[in-house]
């Protein structure tokens, strides 16, 4: 048999396609347009997915969770020093001069406190969250 | 359930209903990524990352339009931004003939729906290789039904441009498949036994 080229065949295939009815062209248009297309997911597809979302709903959870509380920490922080200014008489400059003398135990101090928070309020949990599901 | 409540549940974080409105709309977003990506290594990430989207951006649906046209509305965009950047890169490959799909895989069919079914395998690859938009169009208007105005929605594409594709991509794959017929009349088999 010839070897005919790719186009040849497919002329060859329509052929044997319309043989037993009229051409129609718009038909087998229709036809080839409401076709299902061959891209096919992975059965688990829905499942992956889902977990996914989940872990990442967690995650988001999590963080939430944590600026509300260090929005609380800084908010009581606040308060307390706007009270030591209206009530105790305290000084900015005292204050200042104290910061800034103390510099590195401040900043160290804050950093360790919020990173603490983190590791307590989503770090942790995110991990116990995914050592439970897997 | 209808749309409207599919989406609250969601939004109450119900993974049951979320797990639901992924298998509801599956289908579609395969189609539409599908049909513009047309790279099987691609597509199930970026059916992901449609789907994490819309669960990430659900709050902000209204009920403005129907959820399969939002949903579509993003896949939509998605699969387009990604096709660019592949494109930008030289990553996709382009053929204009389709290869030969082989019919001996199913030994269950007989000869003719083989040939009927590779015939209409040619047909679809051969829309595969239609130009992108064109291919989209297709797949909202006459896979997915989608209508004129709802296309306009999903893809931003004037409802005049969508037409002129439907009628140029039919007129386009119509003149080959009539050019096919005519060869038919001059016998061009004969070489073929």
């Amino acid at each position: 048999m010839k070897k005919l080229p790719v186009w040849n065949k497919l002329i060859y295939l329509l052929t044997m396609y319309n043989e037993d009815r009229n051409f129609d062209t718009d038909q087998i248009l229709k036809e080839a347009f409401t076709s299902e297309p061959e891209f096919k997911l992975s059965e688990n597809f829905t499942d992956l997915l889902v977990e996914k979302v989940e872990r990442r709903f967690a995650w988001a959870q999590y963080i939430r969770e944590f600026l509300i509380y260090l929005s609380v920490i800084l908010g009581i922080m606040l308060v307390t020093a706007v009270l030591a200014f209206v009530w105790y008489d305290a000084k900015i400059e005292n204050w200042l001069s104290f910061f800034t003398s103390n510099a590195a135990l401040v900043v160290g101090i804050n950093l360790l406190v919020v990173f603490v928070l983190f590791a307590d309020r989503v770090l942790l949990r995110y991990f116990m969250y995914r050592a439970s599901t897997e | 359930m209808n749309d409207a409540q599919l989406v609250q549940q969601v939004l109450n974080g119900n993974n049951h209903a979320f797990r639901f409105l992924v298998s509801k709309y599956q289908r579609l977003v395969t189609h539409v990524v599908g049909r513009i990506i047309q790279q099987e290594d691609e597509l199930e990430d970026i059916c992901q990352e449609v789907f994490i989207k819309v669960f990430k951006t659900l709050k902000r649906f209204r009920g403005d339009s129907k959820l399969s046209t939002w949903i579509a509305t993003i896949a939509y965009n998605t699969a387009i931004t990604h096709y660019r950047k592949l494109k930008r890169r030289g990553e996709l490959s382009y053929s204009e003939e389709p290869n030969l799909i082989l019919a001996e895989k199913d030994p269950g069919l007989n000869q003719k729906s083989i040939e009927k079914e590779e015939a209409k395998k040619y047909l679809m690859q051969l829309i595969e290789s239609l130009p992108v938009n064109y291919r989209t169009v297709i797949t909202l208007f006459h896979l997915e039904e989608f209508s004129y105005k709802e296309i306009e929605e999903i893809t931003g594409m004037p409802e005049g441009t969508i037409k002129s594709y439907l009628s140029r991509a039919r007129k386009l794959l119509k003149g080959k498949i009539e050019k096919v017929a005519r060869l038919e009349q001059t016998n061009i088999f004969v070489d073929y036994v």
